[in-house]
């Protein structure tokens, strides 16, 4: 991506928005499938409806790929909240890294936990944030987060293997 | 281990891309066709385009790049020229000229073919297009094609 491509997208050019779009489409299709599943796809037309939207207010165009991200994560677990095939239950238990490695199958793992907890699972083992930057992205309190990870990995845990 | 990756049909991307378009319409239909017969007229620009696109008489490919790219040369049915740059693949094809817009997607569906069409005439300087008849000339253009698919040797 160049910062050339995304001015030109902001100016109107409906040639650079196609461009623009081609390329963070696969990239939202990584953040958004774990986190909407089956919704996935709705997710990403979502996410891409809102990004192109507000593009002019992108002040950064390096920028754009942390901000396209905060967008998919947001309209992933609205979408996935919305089609409620998961659990609305608050989840006890979050799997450590260790635990998604021996997953077998890791949608498995992800269909357990409700969306909130799976932006949490991308934005840490697929994107590499820390907590605290996962916990601003999500608007959440970061100790909140913290302590409610750190019990939910045990408490996730002992359920797996129970 | 792999993640699930959600991927995205070209019709859904043409909805996302228009949607960011004020004025924009998207116009869907389902052509009772497999896809590569829908697509091998959807996407002729030089014989078939101009058959069921608006304003659209006569398309002709002046440059190409192996990537998809193309600059056309068009003739209107008012007699106006213009010169489209686009970008043209198996199921997507997006085409602007300084006046006009043009997209068009297709993916395959149980009953044939989901064909999306949006276009029309843009607003100088911006991504916006006049709002005017562009729902009727996107329906208008989705029927005719469905014609020549029906017409055309399978």
């Amino acid at each position: 991506m160049t910062p050339a491509l995304v001015r030109a997208a902001q100016r109107g050019d409906t040639m650079a928005m196609n461009d623009l779009l081609a390329e963070l489409t696969p990239y939202l299709g990584r953040i958004c499938g774990p986190i909407a599943l089956d919704s996935g796809p709705d997710a990403v037309q979502e996410a891409l409806i809102a990004i192109f939207r507000h593009l002019r207010d992108l002040r950064e165009p390096e920028a754009l790929h942390g901000w396209a991200r905060a967008i998919a994560v947001r309209e992933a677990v609205r979408i996935a909240r919305r089609d409620g095939r998961s659990s609305p239950a608050e989840l006890d238990g979050l799997p450590s890294p260790q635990d998604v490695e021996r997953a077998v199958d890791i949608r498995d793992v992800l269909e357990r936990l409700p969306p909130e907890h799976r932006a949490v699972l991308v934005l840490r083992d697929l994107e590499g944030l820390p907590e605290e930057a996962a916990a601003r992205m999500l608007r959440v309190p970061s100790g909140t987060v913290k302590s409610r990870l750190h019990r939910a990995r045990a408490s996730f845990r002992r359920a797996w293997q129970g | 281990m792999s993640w699930p990756v959600a991927d995205l049909d070209p019709v859904r991307r043409l909805r996302a891309l228009a949607a960011a378009i004020p004025g924009a319409y998207v116009a869907e239909r389902v052509i009772p066709a497999p896809f590569a017969t829908v697509w091998a007229v959807a996407g002729d620009l030089e014989k078939e385009f101009g058959t069921f696109e608006p304003d659209m008489r006569r398309l002709v490919v002046e440059s190409a790049r192996p990537d998809g790219r193309l600059v056309a040369r068009a003739r209107s049915r008012y007699g106006m020229r213009a010169r489209f740059d686009v970008d043209l693949r198996p199921g997507w094809c997006w085409m602007q000229s300084r006046f006009l817009l043009v997209g068009l997607a297709a993916r395959p569906v149980p009953e044939g073919t989901l064909v999306a069409q949006t276009g029309g005439v843009r607003v100088p300087g911006r991504a916006a297009l006049v709002p005017w008849g562009v729902r009727a000339a996107g329906d208008r253009a989705l029927a005719r094609l469905a014609a020549r698919v029906a017409g055309s040797p399978s």
